[in-house]
């Protein structure tokens, strides 16, 4: 790739985010909702623990979990779900918003390659979900005593990191879907529970039957949680998590390929059917 | 397929037996789907699937730095050539090339080569500023920025916009949106101009600044511009040559005087009326046997537009009078009677076996005569 190839696909990614931070923008009453929401979500969770172990540590959930705090276990499953929710969601709904505006045929006929608007698309969502589980940390931190000490910063970002393109993966794949059933909605919610089941989100994975077990073991979000749970919670190194990192590179790899494919094949297929402008 | 000892270069647009195909849907919903699939295996076992054929083996060769019309009524297949023009669109069978480029084999180059404006404002993102969104799009053109930010400032100003250029585009009016997807089409300079009814639903001053703006930019930029319009006066006034399409098929190609004079040795009758009786149409032809053409073409009553009945043929004013009478008698209010020569529309209506024209059309074609 040449440098100036480079730099005009880099202006398209960053014109796709301000585009879509604009538009944002455009609706002030979401940044309330952002800064109230991340109360809300996990507050009952907390609660629902501290009702069922009596206090704020359980070593019945240590046996489990290699942790007796049960406020830190649900904060970071919370946290790292937000990004789960944002592409779920967001991708798919920009490529349907785009149809309904009437924007999609240019946005596809233009001489750009696709992928950089989908990666633009991506980074959006990512934004307003590091925003909301900034939140989310932020008011952890302040009222429930969670620790986050400076060493385990990077690793905890480049977990994100990870998380987030296999994440992109589905998103694409959603995205793709909305293409040519005009709604992905649904499968999005269907999804969304699908995580919550089968990822430890709320409880470790080892509470999980094993065929449950074994699906849990094919989401980025289960990987990436017990990573992050193993640097935050246990204290261990990155050296103890390389297993996770290595099965979130595949899984990644995976889920990036079939989502751009998907994209690919049914772009084409619409374009065939002339009904790719539809909503 | 275009012949390999042919240069490809020689035309600017050249499609040779393009065609495009759409499956029907009858049934929507869940209820539909299943019906739509058992209707399917009906189909495929008695032999074919139900079928539309947007584009029937279209044939056009546009040369470089021509403004070429196609004149259709809508759902002529108009819009569906542009799309596949522009590679919105695959097509079924046939090929097209575009600045050289074959659109199913170089989509890049085809896109970097065009300027599409087709589905008018609303392919815009009315939420963002006039400028936002010819940046955002100029990035689409792989355009440096500053180079961007340059032909934005320059196209905004062509469009007589810079001093609103920072405003929203909900704040916009119709016309003023349409300038701005013209502006967009133009942003990476292309050399071809695909625009789809680029003055539908505008009001005259902006029509006419839009219309001075293509042939500006065909005349003083030498552009290529396939203008895809069903506006008989649009075609007949822009255009170095005109294609009449209709149910996908090519009718005609040929200069708009050349057009008009495969019907001008015929006599016109065009008698224009105020809500027609159903049926009135087949009686006049029935009435009218030995002349070409007998047409009603309905007008718009909330547009004060009346409808107008056509006799195209030798001895045509000889039925004036049989027309009148059988008017009267069915108490239709009779507003004028003309007797002419054919029009470009004449033309269209003999080479369409008298398509009907749109509301649209005829409103905008008398807004224009009053101009």
């Amino acid at each position: 790739m040449t440098q100036s190839s480079l730099r005009s696909n880099y202006f398209v990614v960053w014109s796709e985010v301000t585009k879509n931070l604009k538009f944002l923008s455009a609706y002030p009453i979401v940044f309330v909702f952002w800064a109230i929401f991340p109360i809300f979500w996990f507050i009952p969770f907390i609660l629902q623990g501290q009702a069922l172990v009596g206090g704020l540590t359980s070593q019945a959930f240590a046996q489990v979990a290699g942790t007796p705090e049960f406020i830190p276990f649900v904060v970071i499953g919370s946290v790292l779900n937000s990004y789960v929710l944002s592409s779920l969601y967001g991708m798919g709904e920009s490529i349907r918003r785009e149809a309904y505006q009437g924007t999609l045929d240019y946005v596809l006929a233009s001489p750009c390659n696709k992928s950089f608007i989908l990666i633009g698309k991506a980074l959006s969502e990512s934004f307003t979900s590091t925003i909301f589980a900034f939140s989310q940390l932020i008011i952890s931190i302040l009222f429930f005593g969670i620790e986050l000490t400076i060493g385990v910063i990077m690793p905890i970002l480049f977990i994100l990191v990870l998380l987030i393109l296999g994440l992109y993966g589905i998103a694409l794949v959603l995205a793709a879907l909305s293409l040519r059933f005009k709604q992905a909605h649904d499968l999005a919610h269907s999804l969304e529970y699908v995580f919550y089941l089968f990822s430890p989100v709320r409880y470790p994975v080892e509470s999980l039957p094993l065929w449950a077990q074994a699906i849990g073991k094919l989401l980025p979000l289960t990987y990436a949680l017990i990573a992050v749970r193993s640097l935050m919670l246990l204290k261990q190194g990155i050296a103890a998590i390389y297993i996770e990192i290595g099965a979130l590179v595949i899984i990644d790899t995976a889920l990036v390929l079939v989502g751009f494919y998907l994209f690919n094949w049914m772009e084409n297929k619409t374009k065939k059917s002339g009904t790719i402008s539809q909503y | 397929m275009v012949n390999a000892d042919e240069d490809k270069s020689a035309y600017s647009i050249q499609t040779v037996d393009l065609t495009k195909v759409f499956a029907k849907k009858k049934h929507r919903g869940v209820l539909g789907f299943l019906r739509r699939n058992v209707e399917k295996e009906k189909s495929k076992s008695e032999g074919g699937e139900a079928v539309t054929i947007a584009l029937d083996r279209v044939n056009l060769k546009v040369q470089s730095g021509e403004l070429f019309g196609l004149l259709g009524p809508n759902g002529a297949g108009k819009t569906t050539l542009v799309k596949c023009l522009a590679t919105i669109l695959i097509p079924d069978g046939g090929t097209a090339v575009v600045n050289g480029y074959d659109v199913l084999k170089e989509t890049t180059m085809v896109r970097a080569s065009i300027g599409l404006v087709v589905g008018g404002e609303r392919t815009l993102y009315w939420k963002l500023t006039a400028r936002d969104n010819l940046m955002y799009f100029a990035s689409l053109y792989k355009m440096p920025r500053k180079e961007a930010k340059n032909r934005v400032n320059e196209l905004l100003e062509m469009m007589d916009l810079l001093d609103r250029a920072d405003e929203r585009l909900e704040d916009y009016s119709t016309g003023m949106r349409q300038k701005i997807a013209i502006a967009r089409a133009l942003l990476h300079n292309p050399p071809i101009l695909l625009l789809d009814e680029p003055t539908l639903g505008l009001d005259p001053t902006f029509s006419r600044q839009i219309r001075n703006q293509i042939r500006g930019l065909c005349r003083d930029e030498g552009k290529t511009i396939l203008l895809a319009t069903h506006y008989m006066y649009e075609a007949d006034e822009m255009c170095d040559r005109i294609a009449i399409i209709n149910n996908g098929q090519i009718a005609v190609v040929d200069s708009s005087n050349r057009l008009k004079a495969m019907v001008k040795e015929r006599e016109l009758v065009e008698v224009a009326c105020v809500n027609p009786p159903v049926g009135i149409e087949a009686e006049l032809k029935a009435m009218c046997k030995d002349v070409d053409i007998v047409t009603l073409i309905q007008g718009d009553e909330a547009k004060s537009t009346p409808s107008r009945i056509k006799i195209i043929g030798e001895g045509a004013e000889e039925h004036i009078g049989t027309v009148i009478d059988a008017l009267r008698r069915k108490k239709v209010q009779i507003t004028s009677l003309n007797v002419g020569m054919p029009t470009l529309e004449d033309v269209f209506i003999k080479l369409t076996g008298g398509a009907k024209l749109t509301e649209g059309g005829e409103a905008e074609t008398e807004r224009h005569e009053a101009q």
